[in-house]
């Protein structure tokens, strides 16, 4: 039974980066820091050290309360440890949290380039503790200098607990050895200045859908696309309700009406959360090139062949909703200018109403009436991890009082930033790609199983082996090409 | 011994009921075959090859000979079988998450039943009840049941193609070819091996294969 207290969220105890996209709230910078703490009572010191600057989940009401960084800070297993957490405690976490990501490589499909033998080093040097990554500490700002104030804040902890070590071997910037992770937004295109979001290295438009959950405080509108789809029209209130909290944090219940699993005692657990840290390379060389040979035979060119694989535009319109890029590009070109106006406060009345239809087509869509993936392919990265109601396969009548019934518990919530700089996509090597934090309840049934089943598989999609176009392990073959098959 | 040979999975779940609750479940079973709307949700599940539900009554129990003990046994059992691809909890969470109140009407008052959600108890009373498999064959284990209807289909739409083209002209032929195309683009993806949906059945592989290949 769940009651309306269960609703109610105790957010001043859950972390900011949990229930807050800081991209979306003008904190375009980054730095993930790892540490190592060779001392239990250094470790537990440090932890007490930096706890008031942890960024909770309360509400920023107003742009004034929004602080000029935020920080939040999370574990591994033998993190936890180090810091001498009871085993009891311990023997509560799901195996997935205690073996390490990389125990787990067969299952996530971490193989071939992406074995973690190719993992930046700082992964690398394990002791015979198996695990030396213990804490990953996040910085996210509104500038370089907020952040790097807030870096300096928190290194200065270590002085009085040189217990806790700082690990570098972080890649980037022609160095195997930086001492943290950078992360910045990369700005959208001039014309497209008004978008909400940022692009990342392939060019595509990114964080434009997020999981709304019951209780996150978003604003209630925002559920429309966002969420789980229910029997009404998807392009409004009807079509949507907030998928259950314990689906995303612990000590709330979930889609089945349960506590997610958790350690005991519930103190400890309650308000946490797993969150998953993968740093994915993106090849941009060999993703434009393809796009160009490939675009010169693909009607529509190479535009609408991006498209194809991420089920959005490279502008962010998506493609169930716009089939053509001439729509795409005029509806883009329109949202855009009015959220520019919106933002200097020029909008007129009528404007403002525009603009709000303008920003539901950008989330408010399933694929009721492109059953066929005619618009957007069943393989098309976004149709593969949310596939909404699209997994009835047209049946309406099949699951109909829970169209999403096979996608609600797969849920995630996606954070992190592109890292460092691709001026020349010509080129595959140097440094550039996505740090993508998933946040879930249950490492097994959200995370591994998204980016197994529908990222590294298609059997759910009746693909038979064909990976997620974007995402996948595509291997490399003899002459460095990467393999695999997407049918449009 | 392992559930999962290729791509599929087998599960045999054996759990007891009272004789007077099998009039009520064969009657529910009945019901369901005469009206296949109550298991649209289940056939939508490309996952599952098939399964099948059957009530054992005591003495449907095998006895092979005068030197098998007789069995004293209090209850009637229901056989659920069912082979599919993917993981057991895959499998398991898409019955409960697509046709929960189903599940329920046939499992309705089997001894312990839990009721499909909530999820965790439910979990137990299938593992609690699950007879491992001890021999597992499968004639092509890099097919899923998807990939075995798109192969038929792919190859009678061939055959057909092949028949209706034999004397087209070019022009006739490329037009009739593209069409093909189209109605096959569901069907063409690459078939593969299974992703390892179990850390221990990977380990159970790997060893059989060095066992095979005389590797300690
Ligand atoms: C280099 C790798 C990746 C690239 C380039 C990429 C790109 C994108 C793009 C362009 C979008 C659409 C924009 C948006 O809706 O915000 C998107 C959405 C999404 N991606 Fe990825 N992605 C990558 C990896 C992943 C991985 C590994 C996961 C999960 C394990 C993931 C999960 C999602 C989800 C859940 C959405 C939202 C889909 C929706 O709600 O419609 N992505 N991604």
């Amino acid at each position: 039974m769940t009651t309306a207290a269960d609703d109610f969220l105790d957010l001043s105890d859950i972390q900011g980066i949990v229930v807050k996209a800081y991209s979306r709230f003008g904190f375009p910078v980054a730095r993930y820091v790892l540490f190592r703490i060779d001392l239990p009572a250094h470790g537990r010191k440090f932890v007490v050290g930096i706890t008031p600057m942890i960024t909770t989940g309360v509400r920023w009401t107003d742009p004034a309360s929004i602080p000029s960084a935020a920080t939040n800070i999370a574990f591994t297993y033998k993190g936890l440890k180090h810091l001498d957490v009871l085993d009891a405690s311990l023997h509560g976490f799901s195996d997935e949290f205690s073996m390490g990501m990389k125990a787990r490589r067969d299952i996530v499909g971490d193989t071939g380039p992406n074995h973690p033998r190719h993992w930046d080093p700082v992964w690398h040097n394990e002791s015979e503790t198996g695990q030396h990554v213990h804490i990953l500490v996040t910085i996210d700002g509104k500038g370089e200098t907020e952040v790097e104030a807030r870096y300096r804040q928190i290194l200065a902890l270590l002085v009085e607990c040189p217990g806790v070590v700082q690990l570098s071997g972080q890649r980037g910037g022609g160095s195997d050895d930086l001492p943290y992770q950078p992360a910045a937004a990369i700005p959208p295109k001039p014309e497209e200045a008004g978008f909400p979001g940022g692009k990342e290295h392939f060019g595509y438009s990114d964080g434009i859908s997020t999981t709304f959950f019951k209780g996150c405080g978003a604003d209630p509108m925002e559920v429309i696309g966002e969420d789980k789809p229910v029997k009404g029209d998807p392009r409004t209130l009807e079509g949507w309700a907030p998928v259950a909290a314990g689906e995303l944090i612990f000590g709330y219940p979930d889609e089945a009406f349960e506590y997610p699993e958790a350690p005991g005692p519930p103190l400890f657990s309650r308000n946490g959360t797993y969150l998953v840290y993968r740093k994915l390379h993106e090849n941009t060389g060999s993703f434009e090139s393809y796009l160009e040979a490939e675009g010169a035979r693909f009607p529509g060119g190479k535009e609408a062949l991006a498209a194809k694989f991420a089920g959005r535009w490279r502008n962010g319109a998506p493609l169930a909703t716009f089939p053509t890029q001439e729509s795409a590009d005029r509806y883009i070109a329109e949202l855009s200018a009015l959220q520019l106006k919106v933002w200097a406060g020029q909008a007129s009345p009528a404007e403002q109403a525009r603009y709000q239809e303008l920003a539901l087509q950008l989330v408010a869509l399933d694929y009721g009436d492109d059953k066929d993936g005619a618009r957007c392919p069943f393989g098309a990265h976004t149709r593969r991890v949310n596939p909404r109601s699209a997994l009835r396969f047209g049946n309406k009548k099949a699951f109909a009082d829970d169209p999403g019934a096979l996608s609600n518990r797969r849920r995630v919530l996606r954070r992190g930033l592109p890292y460092g700089r691709s001026e020349t996509p010509a080129r595959d090597d140097g440094d550039h790609g996505i740090v993508i934090m998933i946040v879930n309840a249950d490492l097994s049934r959200q995370f591994e199983f998204v980016q197994q089943q529908w990222i590294t598989f298609g059997n759910d999609f009746k693909l038979a082996n064909d990976q997620d176009p974007l995402p996948g392990n595509h291997g490399t073959s003899k002459n460095c090409r990467a393999g695999g098959r997407m049918i449009i | 011994m392992s559930n999962i040979a290729g791509k599929a999975y087998a599960m045999n779940v054996i759990t007891p009921l009272k004789w007077l609750t099998t009039l009520r479940t064969r009657l529910i079973f009945w019901g369901a075959g005469k009206l296949p709307s109550t298991t649209l949700g289940l056939v939508t599940l490309s996952l599952i090859h098939y399964a099948r539900w059957v009530i054992l009554r005591p003495k449907d129990f095998p006895h092979l000979g005068p030197e098998q003990p007789k069995e004293d046994l209090q209850y009637c059992y229901m056989l659920f079988f069912s082979n599919f691809n993917g993981s057991w909890d895959q499998y398991v969470d898409s019955f409960s998450s697509t046709i929960p109140t189903g599940l329920d009407s046939f499992w309705y008052k089997n001894i312990k039943y839990t009721n499909s959600i909530p999820m965790l108890p439910f979990h137990r009373y299938i593992t609690w009840n699950q007879i491992w498999t001890d021999n597992y064959y499968n004639a092509y284990p890099m097919a899923s049941t998807n990939d075995v209807k798109s192969a038929q289909k792919v190859r009678q739409n061939l055959i057909d193609f092949a028949r209706s083209t034999a004397n087209a002209t070019p022009d006739d032929f490329q037009r009739q070819y593209n069409k093909l195309l189209l109605s096959l683009q569901h069907d063409l993806s690459q078939m593969g091996l299974n992703p390892v949906v179990s850390l221990s059945a990977s380990a159970v592989d790997r060893r059989l294969g060095k066992e095979r290949r005389g590797v300690s």
